[in-house]
């Protein structure tokens, strides 16, 4: 973590007190995809009185021993353009999809492969939240991986989970592998 | 050879912390901008924006100290990871610093500066005028407080012509008595004739009443529009003293001013009231 800082604010992070690992993971994607409620549901917080995130949201979550730094990033068509400038130090990407907005899955892509293609974020491992299974007309989250092309994914660990944000099914399964995934790297 | 140094280094930079060279920049850059840090769950991209400038202000800062101390990174690593430098009085010391690498470190010292400047802003209000505007107490604010004034202007003219009529009533009914076995078709003319005539005395008080009446009424809007005035420009005072760079500016129209105010008045409410249970709590 970290390396790409230079000079005396990377020696200022070394200060920091904590024992504890601090994993920096930003959560992008879409509009309306459900990232909000994804790291509010990570928080175990009420996920009722969401609206469409204008800035930005923060939550810490403790988990395997880890202290997951969450960056919900609104994605919105306008502030797409900021996410830029949160990827610097990023441990892992989160890249949500809503599964029941076909329409939008071209541009949902063209997105992710942007993102993918940041200098940021080379070599960075990235998780898609295939979202709102709850939904009837949710793609299954295999389909969704083939129109993004994740096999073609070879300079990463990536990974695609099928989950519903609201009733919170499948986001666990998501996180155990965020902490596999940065434990195992931590050893190497 | 660095550890043996940690002692002297360590003292130095926390001297370096407490000086003015750093105090001022540092305290000013907050104090400049903190008024856009709420206590909203949410963050703006804008704090994002400035904790970068702050980040630049801070490595500027100490980079200059050390280069005219002659204290290098690893020094001043070793300096301040001693155990030292663990001590709770210290940390609080380096908290500015560390707020370069924690976001919502910064943050919070942002929303804490902007809490203490409207608090600060508010007791300059107290001293100067011997108590806080009514919407910085209770509940009704500025705008409330002005229709309220606006309504009992209303009222009084309302009470004033509704005098004006029963009276105008009164005397018509008066000279229908009189005119009562004459005819009950009676034009305009004599009517009026008679009114010159029979009440000359009455009719002069009857004007003189309404005009003294009105002359207070004048004197009371005036008297009101002042005080209006005086509420403006103290609201303008306050924003000047604690937004320094307000984000609206040239308000678009006035009802939506209103509505805007309204909300940050009563944010600015909320704050204080926040952080005076904080304070006292403390």
């Amino acid at each position: 973590m970290g390396e790409a800082q230079k000079g005396l604010l990377s020696v200022v992070e070394k200060l920091k007190g904590t024992t504890e690992q601090e994993v920096r993971i930003v959560l992008l994607g879409l509009d309306n995809a459900g990232k909000t409620t994804l790291l509010k549901s990570l928080a175990s917080e009420d996920v009722n009185t969401i609206t469409p995130t204008q800035g930005f949201n923060i939550k810490s979550v403790a988990s395997h021993g880890m202290k997951l730094n969450v960056w919900d990033i609104g994605g919105q068509r306008k502030i797409r353009a900021f996410w830029k400038k949160y990827l610097e130090n990023t441990d892992l990407l989160i890249y949500v999809i809503d599964s029941a907005d076909k329409k939008r899955f071209e541009e949902t892509g063209l997105e992710l492969s942007e993102l993918i293609d940041e200098e940021n974020l080379k070599g960075v491992p990235v998780l898609i939240f295939a979202n709102k299974q709850d939904l009837a007309t949710a793609s299954p989250a295999s389909e969704i991986a083939e129109g993004l092309n994740l096999h073609t994914y070879r300079d990463r660990e990536w990974q695609i989970q099928a989950c519903s944000a609201v009733s919170g099914e499948g986001v666990q399964d998501g996180m155990n592998w965020i902490c596999n995934n940065i434990a195992n790297r931590k050893k190497k | 050879m660095a550890e043996d140094d940690s002692e002297w280094v360590l003292e130095s930079i926390v001297g370096f912390l407490g000086s003015p060279e750093w105090v001022i920049p540092v305290t000013d850059f907050m104090e400049n901008k903190c008024t856009v840090f709420d206590d909203e769950e949410e963050n703006k991209l804008s704090y994002t924006e400035i904790h970068q400038q702050y980040k630049n202000l801070v490595e500027k800062l100490l980079e200059n100290y050390m280069q005219e101390v002659g204290i290098n990174e690893q020094q001043f690593l070793y300096a301040c990871t001693s155990p030292f430098a663990k001590s709770k009085t210290l940390q609080i010391v380096f908290q500015p610093v560390l707020a370069t690498d924690d976001f919502q470190m910064f943050r919070s010292l942002m929303v804490q500066k902007n809490m203490e400047l409207q608090l600060q802003a508010l007791r300059v209000m107290k001293e100067r005028n011997g108590e806080l505007p009514e919407c910085l107490t209770h509940g009704a604010d500025v705008m409330t407080e002005l229709q309220q004034q606006e309504m009992k202007i209303l009222h009084q003219v309302l009470q004033k012509s509704k005098e004006e009529y029963e009276e105008e009533m009164s005397f018509r009914m008066l000279l229908d008595e009189e005119n009562g076995s004459t005819s009950s078709s009676s034009s305009d003319k004599p009517f009026r004739e008679k009114q010159a005539s029979t009440s000359s005395q009455q009719d002069s008080t009857a004007k003189e009443l309404p005009e003294s009446e009105q002359d207070q009424l004048q004197q009371r809007a005036t008297y009101l529009r002042q005080q209006r005035d005086r509420l403006h420009a103290l609201k303008k005072e306050q924003q000047k003293s604690s937004y320094n760079s307000p984000p609206e500016e040239a308000p678009s129209s006035p009802t939506e001013i209103s509505a805007e105010e309204k909300k940050r008045l009563q944010k600015r409410k909320h704050l204080a009231e926040k952080l005076k249970e904080e304070v006292i709590k403390k």
